[in-house]
């Protein structure tokens, strides 16, 4: 299975991206978005960090095997639409 | 450990190499051996279903095996070794008996249990208590005592297992510490760079089982 890097951008810059140096295995592209999604929930949920104030401004970077951005996934994402209504 | 009790429990002991990840005592079997390490530490972990989470660290300040102590043959917990290393190992029942008999042992282990039961007390507190990089700053210090050197072999994934978190935000918690160079981090690997900045990070987290050890074990 190809391996994915899971990095946390938290504020724009240099100093707010938190990079992933080991990754994770995952079937495609598909289940690296769902296993972010998953995360996000979980962070949103039950995590604090001290200089994190609000999750909903920060996103995965996910990156392939060979360190190439594939997909951004905002924690955002973990709401679903509508409920901004 | 009082000199006579040592020898009262030396011809027992046999020396062992320790592995990475080597399980020490299964959860709810009889106790076979319990394990006096020399180097390296141990996790106590309480499973779930899908969740393990660290509920105690020992490593050559004490005694791998405190239910014989506490006249329990078997503990629903698991203990193995996260940090490799050696040390001695003793039947078990030749614990229980040595305890039966010599009450300075038993005074000095039952101590040692108590300093234990702090640690693990004040791990309950700071997992409800305080956020993650403070809780990061604490589990680092207290594996940082009990090696030589200040090179801890880790990996994001054990530490989210470690600490009950999910690996993003370990991933964060690191870089948090990092960035303001109190650890340095790579692949499988955290050097500790300034445990005075860690020890503030740690705030009140880190120091009391500490205290306690020193007082109950070392006579400070």
């Amino acid at each position: 299975m190809p391996r994915f890097f899971f990095n946390v951008r938290h504020r724009p810059g240099p100093d707010g991206l938190a990079v992933d140096p080991e990754g994770e295995e995952l079937a495609d592209v598909d289940a690296a978005r769902e296993r972010a999604l998953f995360q996000a929930r979980e962070m949103i949920a039950r995590e604090r960090h001290t200089f994190i104030r609000d999750w909903m401004v920060c996103a995965f970077e996910i990156l392939d095997e060979a360190h190439q951005p594939v997909l951004t996934v905002p924690f955002s994402d973990t709401v679903p639409e509508g409920d901004f209504d | 450990m009082p000199r006579e009790d040592y020898a009262a429990l030396q011809p027992y002991l046999e020396t062992v190499k320790l592995e990475m990840r080597q399980t020490l005592i299964e959860p709810n079997q009889p106790i076979e051996h319990v394990y006096f390490m020399e180097s390296g530490y141990s996790s106590i972990v309480s499973n779930g279903g899908d969740a393990k989470v660290e509920i105690g660290i020992v490593g050559r300040e004490g005694l791998v095996g405190v239910p014989v102590v506490l006249a329990a043959d078997r503990s629903p917990f698991e203990y193995f070794i996260q940090s490799p290393g050696s040390g001695y190992r003793m039947p078990a029942q030749h614990l229980d008996q040595a305890v039966e008999d010599r009450s300075s042992l038993r005074r000095f282990l039952l101590r040692f249990a108590q300093a234990l039961n702090v640690q693990t007390s004040r791990t309950a507190y700071v997992n409800a208590e305080y956020p993650l990089e403070t809780r990061l700053a604490r589990w680092l210090l207290m594996c940082h005592d009990r090696i030589d050197g200040d090179d801890l072999q880790i990996t994001h994934d054990f530490l989210s297992l470690m600490l009950g978190t999910q690996r993003s935000s370990t991933t964060l918690g690191v870089q948090a510490l990092e960035g303001h160079r109190m650890i340095r981090a790579r692949r499988g690997k955290i050097t500790i760079l300034d445990r005075k900045t860690m020890e503030q990070v740690a705030d009140d987290g880190y120091g009391l089982p500490e205290a306690e050890y020193a007082r109950l074990i070392e006579g400070a």
